[in-house]
């Protein structure tokens, strides 16, 4: 896979304190494409999208982004650069109302004016949130949470949207309802980077995937191939 | 009857000012939860910067408001980037300390720069106390007070319908989730001092209004501390409550206790408050339990 892509990153090492998170991983995004990012709990996953985002600053390895290297930007410059962070736990402003953190999402477009439009788009899309956009995003249900989250990061225009465990925690319509979503996206030219505990599922919706262990990757290539080959089935997807 | 009429009334007006002066506190504190100890030094060298305006410049009123703000904000934005950025990753206790010493230091620079300048701001306004219906109501405070309730409109607008205004309010709700949504977390820490400045300008005009300029406005500050308490540090609506309370009180105690004490209770009352509101409610009347206490 020696793609040039819309998001390089070249051997990145992570650390918090002595615990060395991430230890010099490469992985290639292309343009408008779905990459699936798997491995067990504690494998570096969230560690790598925090770096890639500017919420962590690795100590090695450089994170190149349309040919720059983000590495040192402050996190609201890599938002305005349209690479956009939907975090494990979903980060709502949770005594905000579902329409001002929708709001919030678009915040770094400087253009203004596209505001109303986004949102349209967004409430057409989950006619759930328009039906709440008065409520109190804490008082939402955690799918409801689920959603805004996305919609909110859609509110941003991103040209990669990287979604951490999207579907933790969820009812399984609602994991269907999320992974829906992820098709459109990459139509409108949107490249996902998705981090999943459901293997299956996420390695369904890729055209690409890598297989973190211990902050390494150790399993790479085009997700079918990947939901073909016996090691990861035996250890990724449950089958003997 | 008439008695206590007019000492209510009096302390709803002193109360809106002190409104002014306790949402200058609450700015900062909710978007970095630091706790500004020189709140009076920023009134005082707001009405200063005024009354240099007029006396000093040659200004009227009008202009040498403006050139307060001008310059109160200037002073905002030469702490948050000479001060405040370079101790960003400090404990919150060094910062609350550098709060205290830049009082301090304004009070020293104050009494140089100043110098020889007198402090007042004349008000064009009648002395005669209006009655209104019987009771007396000294016209400088009422006019003042409805310039202050204008002033918390204008914030309160700021805030609920300005995109800034959404920006501050989502850090003060969650400072990461701000960040990730893109919001440069110092400029709008910037924003919020420069607002400090802006207010310390109008509530420190305001109070020289009713008592008189000069150096006894840092007092002011101490006032922010029960109401904030009583108001829960970091809600708007709490700490205007909680400013009227205040007022009220130490009307009522200056009007009805003070006689006979022989003065000075008025000034005591307010903190026996805050400290049955520390024992009934820790964080505040409108506040919320997460608050944690320095
Ligand atoms: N904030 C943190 N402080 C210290 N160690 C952490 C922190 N976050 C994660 N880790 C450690 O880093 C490693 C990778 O964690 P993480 O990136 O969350 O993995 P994953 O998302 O794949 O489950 C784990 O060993 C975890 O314990
Ligand atoms: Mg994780």
């Amino acid at each position: 896979m020696a793609v040039s892509g819309l998001l390089e990153v070249d051997d990145l090492h992570v650390s918090y304190g002595r615990i060395r998170a991430v230890q010099g991983v490469s992985l290639t995004v292309p343009d408008a494409a779905v990459v699936a990012l798997i491995g067990a709990n504690g494998a570096g996953k969230s560690t790598l999208l925090r770096a890639i985002s500017g919420i962590i600053r690795p100590h090695r390895g450089a994170v190149r982004y349309l040919g720059e290297d983000l590495v040192g930007l402050p996190v609201h410059q890599i938002v305005r650069r349209r690479v956009i962070h939907v975090p494990e736990g979903r980060g709502m402003l949770a005594r905000m109302t579902v329409l001002e953190n929708l709001r919030l999402g678009g915040f770094a477009l400087k253009g203004a004016g596209h505001g109303k439009s986004d949102l349209e788009r967004v409430f057409a899309l989950f006619p759930v949130l328009r039906e709440r956009r008065a409520q109190l995003a804490g008082s939402l249900s955690g799918g409801e949470q689920q959603i805004l989250a996305i919609a909110r990061a859609m509110m941003a225009r991103p040209r990669l949207l990287m979604l951490d465990e999207p579907s933790l925690g969820l009812a399984p319509l609602l994991v269907r309802e999320i992974f829906r979503i992820i098709p459109r996206l990459t139509a409108e030219g949107t490249a996902v980077l998705l981090v999943e505990q459901n293997a299956r599922m996420a390695l369904q919706c890729a055209a690409y995937a890598y297989v973190l262990q211990t902050g390494r990757v150790v399993l790479s290539g085009r997700a079918a191939d990947l939901l073909a080959a016996p090691e990861v089935q035996h250890a990724y997807l449950g089958a003997g | 009857m008439e008695f206590l009429a007019f000492l209510v009334v009096d302390g709803v007006l002193a109360g809106a000012i002190y409104a002014l002066v306790a949402l200058a506190f609450v700015v900062v504190y909710k978007a970095s939860r630091m706790i500004n100890f020189a709140v009076g030094d920023w009134m005082m060298l707001g009405s200063r910067m005024v009354a240099s305006g007029i006396h000093g410049v040659g200004l009227g009123l009008g202009g040498a408001l403006a050139f307060g703000c001008v310059g109160m904000v200037a002073v905002a934005m030469a702490f948050d980037r000479v001060v405040l950025r370079r101790l960003f990753s400090r404990s919150l206790l060094t910062l609350i300390m550098v709060t205290i010493g830049l009082g301090i230091f304004m009070r020293g620079s104050a009494a140089l720069v100043f110098a020889g300048l007198p402090g007042g701001i004349a008000r064009p306004l009648p002395l005669d106390p209006l009655v209104i219906v019987g009771v007396p109501v000294a016209v400088e405070k009422l006019v003042a007070a409805a310039i202050a309730g204008a002033c918390i409109g204008a914030l309160s607008w700021f805030f609920h319908g300005s995109r800034t205004g959404l920006a501050l309010r989502a850090i003060a709700s969650d400072q990461q989730v701000a960040m990730a949504v893109g919001i440069d977390l110092h400029r709008h820490f910037a924003i919020a001092w420069g607002l400090v400045g802006v207010l310390s300008v109008l509530s420190g005009t305001l109070w020289s209004f009713v008592a008189g300029g000069g150096f006894g406005i840092e007092l002011l500050g101490l006032k922010v501390f029960p109401i904030v308490i009583v108001g829960g540090l970091d809600s708007f609506p709490g700490s205007i409550i909680g400013a009227f309370i205040v007022g009220i009180l130490e009307s009522l105690t200056a009007g009805y206790v003070d006689p006979l004490v022989g003065g000075g209770f008025s000034h005591v009352a307010s903190y026996l408050v805050l400290m049955a509101a520390l024992f009934v409610r820790p964080y505040g009347l409108f506040g919320r339990p997460d608050i944690v206490r320095v």
